[in-house]
């Protein structure tokens, strides 16, 4: 495999598009002006240099608008490069819209003919994959209907099958996978895996790091049509996210933080209840360096902190906490009390620590609800209910299903003997 | 050479933008295929009416002797729709290819030929009705199976028309209304509704008929007209210029074009 030329040369490429001001210019604009259009130029791509390896898998990343999808234009031959030169070696199948050819009133089968010749397959050829399209697409009873009557989701999985079934060499695959159902979705990938071992290369474009990092050999990093990091895709997807935290650390420190540390009424919870002999004032986050904080990483050390305001001395109060995913579902609900503590008398104000290092929450948002009780956990002095917001980002854990990275360990093989081989048929 | 390989790789592609075309085109009308022969014979109705029943035109005699205005007018108008749907459709079909042009590669020039094969299956259609016509009416003679030559050369000449235009309505949305107009100055100044002779009657009618035939498609509607009605065949020197006109506009057409259309995908 590997003394297969690349399959894919991208050298120090730039493309500018025109930004026409609006829309396009007339006849009577180009006689009045002199000139052939008002436009501004962009620069959608500046000076990338990558090679695709033949036969790896290999994915683009980047945030909305940093000119992936042009670079796969380019390689895929939709645009030309306005300076440096793309090459290829072997076919392309380019997918930048499932069924893009398709024609409403056609029916499927011919629809498969006419976006397998698109693709540039003889008639022979696509002839011959047919079958192959009609099973891997589940659309046997639907394939002679015009495809105006297909639900979206048939759409595209006509499209996908046409383009992963007419035997590619080169497959431009853009933000696809996440169409069609679950089941569909499976067979999706199992495709690609199969295309993958028989040595076709994949080059895609996805906002799935989980996915790059299983399925990619190698990944680039495009921001602002600079090609920012480029390499195994682990390394590529943690110098992104690790930009992309930091910026959003920076957006919720400037905007969100101010907020929530200067409220005392409750204004963004579900409810608030208590007598309200001692309040609980405000929740903070704090990172590992105690630096206060509303993001916090899997795997990393976080601090709750839980500041209260007695009215008068409160004999033994207990302090809890509660974490709820954003669809409401209780992750865990630790307090002072189960804990084993007795905080003694309380009066004037304070605050309390619950330290949790390592984070084992997995990346998304979780509501946190904290209240004072007390020893009975039945009175109640204050309790606001998911009043803040902890957002978790990706961390040093490696785990990503679920709710929670449990704190687990995993052996190496073992052989067993004389285990009855019957049980396997 | 490349282009060529190309153009031959993807001739399956023309072919299909070819029969997608004409699978959808009337699709969801309940006459289906017959409008396509209803335009044309109400084009020949209002024309007939008007400048046969009205102005009295007459067309000099056919082989058989015959001066029925109808038939005459049917020859010239399938010729002209032929010409005039090329040039329209194709400006249309690479405009609608826009879309897909964007996201998958293929050659420009495949929805545009695509296009013209379209419309020569209609035009193969009027003609099977027209021939049978004129076998009805006794005015059939050998000289009508020159009738697939005079069309493939007409295909060729404008298809390099419509490739020039297809692509400049891509970078100016003008050019589509701009060539509507002036494809019906053309139309008049064609021999289609009227006979050359007419023109003979007036003053200055000489030295206007040597200036239209100049124009290619003058030349064309009186080859067919000599295969079809006067049942001869063709002078060499109008064989001579009809040759050269279509090998010019392919020629110049597809240099124009495949130069031109590199970055068409970004203008559609």
């Amino acid at each position: 495999m590997s003394e297969r030329p690349p399959a894919v040369i991208v050298d120090h490429v730039t493309k500018e598009f025109k930004l026409y001001r609006d829309r396009r210019t007339s006849l009577k604009e180009l006689v009045t002006t002199g000139r052939p259009s008002r436009y501004e130029r962009f620069r959608a791509l500046d000076d990338v240099s990558l090679v695709v390896p033949a036969g790896s898998t290999y994915g683009l990343i980047g945030s909305n608008g940093s000119g992936k999808t042009t670079l796969l234009k380019l390689m895929a031959g939709v645009h030309r490069p306005t300076k440096g030169t793309v090459k290829h070696n072997g076919r392309v199948s380019a997918l930048l819209e499932l069924g893009a050819g398709f024609h409403p009133e056609l029916s499927g089968r011919d629809n498969v003919y006419l976006n397998g010749s698109i693709l540039g397959l003889s008639r022979k050829q696509i002839a011959a994959a047919m079958d192959d399209i009609v099973e891997f697409s589940g659309l046997r009873d639907f394939i002679d209907t015009p495809v105006k009557v297909y639900s979206s989701g048939m759409y595209v999985r006509l499209g996908f099958s046409v383009a992963v079934n007419l035997d590619p060499e080169i497959l431009i695959i853009d933000e696809i996978i996440a169409v069609g159902d679950e089941e569909f979705q499976r067979r999706c990938f199992d495709h690609l895996y199969k295309l993958r071992k028989r040595g076709v290369t994949i080059i895609f474009v996805s906002h799935s790091m989980p996915l790059v990092q299983t399925l990619c050999d190698r990944a680039a990093w495009i921001d602002k049509g600079v090609l920012r990091a480029e390499g195994p895709p682990t390394e590529v997807v943690d110098a992104y996210l690790a930009t992309i935290n930091q910026a959003e650390r920076e957006r919720l420190d400037s905007t969100g933080a101010t907020d929530l540390l200067s409220e005392d009424e409750d204004t963004t919870g579900t409810g608030r209840r208590g007598s309200g002999e001692i309040k609980v004032t405000r929740v903070s986050f704090l990172d590992a360096q105690g630096e206060p904080t509303l993001a916090a990483a899997t795997g990393e050390g976080v601090t709750v902190r839980i500041h209260f305001a007695a009215r008068e001395p409160v004999n033994d109060p207990v302090f809890g906490l509660a974490f709820h995913t954003e669809n409401g579902v209780l992750v865990s609900g630790p307090n002072t009390e189960f804990a084993g503590l007795r905080l003694g008398t309380l009066d004037g104000t304070g605050f309390i620590d619950y330290t949790l290092d390592p984070l084992p929450l997995l990346p998304g948002n979780y509501l946190v609800s904290a209240a004072v009780t007390d020893r009975t956990l039945l009175h109640v002095f204050d309790y606001r209910d998911r009043a803040f917001t902890l957002t978790v980002q990706p961390g040093s854990s490696p785990d990503r299903f679920g709710l929670v990275a449990l704190p687990g360990r995993w052996s190496t093989v073992r052989r067993t003997e004389d285990e009855p081989l019957e049980a396997l048929s | 050479m490349a282009h060529v390989v190309e153009l031959w790789r993807y001739r399956g592609l023309i072919g299909n933008f070819a029969s997608r075309e004409l699978k959808s085109k009337y699709k969801h009308s309940v006459l289906g295929w017959a409008w396509s022969l209803i335009n044309p014979a109400a084009t020949l109705a209002i024309f007939t009416v008007v400048f046969s029943t009205i102005f009295r035109a007459q067309p000099p005699a056919a082989h058989n002797g015959m001066t029925s205005y109808v038939v005459y007018l049917f020859i010239g108008l399938v010729v002209w729709n032929f010409f005039n749907n090329i040039v329209n459709g194709n400006m249309a079909a690479l405009v609608g290819a826009g879309s897909l042009l964007k996201k998958i590669y293929f050659p420009p020039y495949a929805p545009v030929l695509g296009n013209s094969l379209s419309a020569l299956v209609q035009t193969a259609i009027e003609f099977v009705v027209l021939l049978g016509v004129l076998l009805g009416v006794g005015n059939g003679w050998w000289s009508f199976l020159l009738t697939p030559v005079l069309l493939a050369l007409l295909l060729v000449f404008a298809t390099g028309i419509g490739l020039i235009f297809a692509l400049l309505n891509a970078f100016y949305r003008d050019v589509s209304y701009l060539v509507g107009v002036v494809l019906q100055l053309i139309f008049y100044a064609t021999p289609v509704i009227w006979p050359p002779d007419l023109l003979l009657a007036h003053r200055h009618g000489e030295l206007a008929l040597h200036v239209l035939q100049v124009s290619p498609l003058y030349q064309f509607v009186e080859a067919f007209r000599d295969i079809l009605w006067r049942d001869v065949v063709p002078s060499p020197s109008r064989w001579g210029w009809l040759l050269l006109a279509s090998a010019v506009s392919i020629g110049v057409g597809l240099v124009v074009f495949i130069r031109g259309s590199r970055d068409v995908s970004e203008e559609l």
